[in-house]
Order: C-alpha cells, then structure tokens, then sequence
C-alpha cells in the first residue's frame, strides 16, 4: 500500500482531478457513509447514547471486538507461517495451495456460512458424530469463530507474502554463514522486515471481522445476547423498523473503522519513507 | 531496511510514546470488550431460557412478556432468569431449529412451521396439541396497509388485483406471515363467490402486482416504509401498535372478509435440560395466564381469552373472519393453495 508522500502535482493543476473526483465518490462513497451518521444523529445525543447502550447493543459490540480480536490473534500465526512455507520452499502442490488459501477472497461468504454448517453441525459430515458428545461448535461462539477465522484468512497472507517472496534471499544466507538457526534467521532477519505487511495484515484481518456478516448470520444463529454480533445487530434492528438503534452502532463501527484505517494509512506511509 | 540489531541502541522517546500510546489504546479496546466477563463483576450465573419466534413478536416478548416473568421469577425464587431469543422470519427460525440451533422454545407464525418440525425430528411429535389452546399462544386478522389518504382507493383484497397497484409481500420460503397472507387472498375471494376460479384470478392478480419482496413479515414492512409499493398485506397487529405510538404512516382497510392467524408454541423437549424442565413448566404456564395475555393485547395482538380482547379499542370489526379450519386446517391448505394453486399455477404464470 503505497501512499501520496510526494505528490506528483500541486497547487492549481490538482483541483480538476481532485473535484472530478470528489463529485464522482459523492454519491458513492461520502453520501451513503453521511447518511448513516445523519440517522444516528437525528434523535438527538440522548437518544444516540440511550441506543448504544442497550444491553444487547453492547454485548454485540464486545462481541465483535473479541471475535475480531482472536481470529486477528490466529490468523497472524497461522498466515505468516503459511507465507513462510508457501514463499520459502518449493513443493509439488505450491501452486494449487496458494490458490486454495486465496479462495476465500472469492468465495461468497454466504457459502461459507453454508459449509461451516454442513461439516459441524447438528446434522454436518463432521457434526453427526460430533454432536452426540456435546460436541457442537456451530450456533455458539466458537461458530463465529470459525467462520471469521475462514473469511479472513486470505489478508494476512495477502500482506505479507509480498514482502517475502521479495526479500532477499542473500540476507538470509548471511544469515546462516555466521551460524544462525532457523529460528533466529526468521525472528532476527525475516520477522523485523515483516514488520509492516505484519501490521496491515492484523488491522485488514480485524476489520474484515469486525463487519463480516454472511457467514456469520448462518453459523451464529443470531441469538440476542449470546452470539449476535455488531453486524446482525445492526441488521436485526434495521430490519425491526429500528433505525436509530441500527445506526447508533452502524455509526460507532464505521467510526471505529475509519480510525483503524487512518492508522494503517499512518504507519505504512511512515515505513514506506523510511524505506524509500 | 532493518538489519540485524547492533549491541548499542539510542532510546527512541518518540517511538516510545507513540508505541505506549497505541498500547494503551489497544489496551483500553480490549478492556472495554472482556469488561462483563471479568470475575468479580456479577454474582452467580442466571438460569437461561433460549426462546425463538417469528418476526412480529420481538417488541411484545422482549419488552412485555419476558421482563414481566423475569420479575415475578425473581420475586418467588430470588433466582434471575436470563433470556436469549432470536426473532427472524417463521421459515427462518424452522429451517433454523432443523439446522439444530439450540432453542428452549419457539413461537412459530403458524402450524406448518410446527408440523415441519415434527416431520424433521425436531419435535417428538404434534407436541403442540398438549399445550393450553392447542399451543395457539394468540391470534391476529390479516388487514391491508395503504398510503396516507389511500391515493390509490383500495377497499378490499380484490383492489390489489387491480392493474396498476403495486404491492409489497413478504416472501413464502422463509415467512409465516406471507404463507397466512396468500390464503386469506385466495380464502376472501372463495368465500365471497364460492368459486375457485375466481378466487385463483384474484390470487394470480394480486400477484402479478408483487413489486418487492421480503424474508419476513417486518422486513417487508420496513420495505413498504421506505416508499416501496402501494399497498402491504399484513398481520393487524403491526398496524394497531404502530398506531397506538404514533408511528404508523399508513391507513388501515379492513377487508370484509380475511384469516384469523394463530400462533403456535413449541417446546423443544430434546433441548431441555432436565433441570430447566421446571422453569420452562413455569414459563409455559405464564405464557397463557391472564398477565401475559393481556400484555398481548395492550401489544395489538387477539388474545385466546376472549373476554381480554375487549380492553383494546383499536380491534378493527370484520364481518367475515375465518380460520385455516375453514380451508380445511394446514395440511391440506398447503397442499392445495400453497403448493398447487400459488408454487405451481401462480408463479408459473407470472413467470418467477
């Protein structure tokens, strides 16, 4: 992700493109992102905070901030490493792994709500057996969990495999010469040029969670104050006919949201000119 | 690019404060969402009754029915009971509860939704029928949604075949509410002429003039409250309880003859454990006692005691008011109307 650190052009020659621009994201992008915040605003501040702080809309945010936060917690483990292994050793099947892994960019996450549900529960391949031993994942956070775990497994990859394939391989050899492991090769030489891919990955990953919703309303089963996470939230009220509980949250997640980003932007521009 | 560390490292205090700064950010994020879990913040574990129903009564049973049980638990066992509940579309909450969702209880939006249960396993059988009222927790007419001023002068079910009008229905597959409106469309015309004929034109013409379509009963209302159609076919008691807050931007017509919905109450006995049994006994019990009902019917819906329904003056008066008793009970008004008539002639028709 590169950033604007030095603009190409300034001064008068940017206002054409940068108010083409503008007028073409107006109806696009900003008007819709207002418009939530405008129906939030509309009943006033005291409405606003009596809306965020209903019981279930709180649950439902801490919900989603925990679901985020561990499927961020595995998915930086286990995406690194599959950058690692995909990016460092030559294999037959590399190729159609790195397709497999990338799949649930494109799969629709409805699907993968679907599939969840066919290998885990009540009556999945996996959950037949599983369910009569108490087993039983799906419906319950674990679920959720599941579900977020697949659907952003691809960012974390897509972050820092880049970085990877492009490092080169000299300094690892280097490294090795003067007697380093594995280990300290990859924590002392690969893991502080990750730096970067490793924290954009983490904030794509916690984002994506944080508003995924159609694996999710499929594998939760949407209960109130148990498994209904900020997106469902915001969904079951709209569709209650409860617009400010809706976008009180609707509200405060895409504010969150802009925050994250705002900091991604920050510190990848800042290792970009450190870099540059 | 970084290197391997030299022995000798300058303290960075810009570094330093920025990283103690998202930290404590990250920090303060993380404390916010594990806060309710921490020990020491409440006392022991509430009991849980996890409930399921249809999209109509989520306001009614969270905000009536259930705090008013907790209340009166709390008070003669000193024990808090805790509710986790789901509300979607009736086809939705079954064809969840086959999936094997986890639910105590479910109220479903009609009889059919129950029998798939006990087709699918779910239910032992038609468990139902032991319930107070054959498990029919309460009732309400089905009724026409207009525009301010009825612009478009709709009168009865017939003027929604007319040309022209467009007309917001929830969608069979996954709402109750869609399934009890396309028999009180077929159901009015039948018993007004005795034709099957034409009661099937005016099904066909009512749907030929579907414009959007919703999973549920409430969703197709928010659909007809964001400006889509002329007219909605829905349950009488969304229209009276948005009336009595002020809230409804729409006139209520009456046709002159309609369904009586019933609502049906399963429990789900292979989901109950046998410590629950008691308070769900209880629950049960409370749910067709004089206090709930009432609550019901402050909530626009008919209750099962008659003599309750007179407490709310907004019950319209409906001259021919008839049951799925009356096409011949669920299963063969599935069969016919539903599946033959509406899934095979109607939709073939109109070309879906």
């Amino acid at each position: 992700m590169s950033t604007s650190a030095k603009p190409a052009a300034s001064g008068s020659s940017a206002a054409l493109p940068v108010s083409v621009l503008l007028l073409a994201l107006l109806p696009l992008l900003l008007m819709p992102l207002a418009a939530v915040f405008v129906f939030a605003g509309r009943g006033g501040l005291s409405t606003f905070v009596t809306a965020l702080g209903r019981p279930e809309a709180q649950f439902a945010m801490r919900f989603s901030i925990l679901i985020a936060g561990a499927a961020t917690l595995v998915n930086v483990v286990l995406g690194t490493f599959t950058a690692y292994v995909l990016s460092k050793f030559q294999f037959t099947g590399r190729q159609a792994l790195t397709v497999v892994v990338n799949l649930p960019v494109a799969i629709p996450t409805v699907v993968v709500g679907t599939s969840l549900l066919l290998l885990w529960g009540p009556i999945g391949l996996l959950g037949r057996t599983l369910d009569p031993l108490g087993v039983q994942p799906m419906f319950a956070p674990a679920g959720v969990l599941l579900a977020h775990l697949f659907v952003t497994f691809p960012y974390m990859l897509g972050a820092v495999k880049p970085v990877l394939d492009e490092l080169e391989q000299t300094y690892e050899e280097a490294a090795y010469t003067i007697g380093a492991s594995r280990w300290q090769t990859f924590r002392f030489v690969i893991l502080p040029a990750l730096q970067g891919g490793l924290f954009s990955g983490a904030l794509l990953t916690f984002a994506h969670s944080l508003g995924e919703f159609g694996a999710t309303v499929l594998v939760s089963g949407n209960l109130r104050l148990r498994t209904q996470t900020a997106p469902l939230y915001i969904f079951a009220q709209f569709e209650a006919g409860n617009i400010e509980n809706a976008n009180a949250v609707a509200a405060t997640l895409a504010a969150f949201s802009f925050v994250l980003f705002f900091i991604l932007l920050r510190v990848t521009a800042r290792k970009s000119r450190l870099q540059g | 690019m970084n290197t391997l560390p030299s022995g000798a490292r300058r303290v960075n205090w810009v570094r330093l404060t920025r990283l103690a700064g998202y930290g404590a950010a990250v920090g303060a994020i993380a404390l916010y969402a594990v806060w309710p879990w921490l020990p020491g913040g409440r006392g022991s574990q509430p009991r849980t009754i996890v409930l399921y129903g249809f999209s109509i009564l989520g306001e009614v049973m969270n905000e009536g029915v259930l705090p008013a049980f907790q209340a009166g638990w709390q008070e003669r066992h000193g024990e808090r009971v805790e509710f986790a509940t789901s509300f979607a579309g009736s086809g939705t909450i079954t064809n969840q509860m086959i999936l094997g969702v986890p639910a105590d209880l479910a109220i479903l939006s009609l009889e059919l939704d129950a029998l798939r249960l006990a087709e699918a396993g779910v239910l032992a059988g038609p468990t139902w029928s032991e319930l107070p009222h054959a498990g029919v927790l309460n009732r309400t007419p089905f009724i026409i949604l207009v525009r301010p001023g009825n612009p478009k002068a709709i009168h009865d079910f017939a003027d929604l075949a007319r040309p022209g009008i467009g007309v917001v229905h929830p969608d069979p597959l996954t709402s109750g509410g869609a399934q009890w409106a396309i028999l009180a469309e077929y159901g009015s015309a039948l018993r007004r002429t005795g034709d099957p004929e034409q009661a099937y034109q005016q099904l066909l013409g009512i749907w030929r003039n579907v414009v959007a379509q919703s999973a549920s009963a409430r969703g197709a209302r928010t659909q007809f409250e964001s400006g889509f159609g002329d007219a909605l076919i829905t349950y009488e008691q969304e229209a009276i309880y948005d009336l009595a807050r002020g809230r409804l931007e729409a006139g209520i017509v009456y046709p002159a003859s309609t369904i009586l919905s019933e609502h049906i109450v399963v429990a789900v006995d292979r989901n109950i454990q046998s410590d629950e049994e008691q308070l769900i006994q209880a629950f049960i019990e409370f749910l067709w006692g004089d206090p709930a009902q009432q609550v019901f019917v402050a909530h626009g819906f008919r209750s099962v005691t008659e003599s309750l329904n007179s407490a709310n003056p907004a019950f319209g008066v409906i001259d021919d008011l008839f049951t799925v008793a009356d096409l011949g009970g669920w299963p063969q008004a599935k069969r016919e109307i539903i599946d033959r008539l509406w899934q095979g002639q109607v939709l073939e028709e109109i070309g879906r």
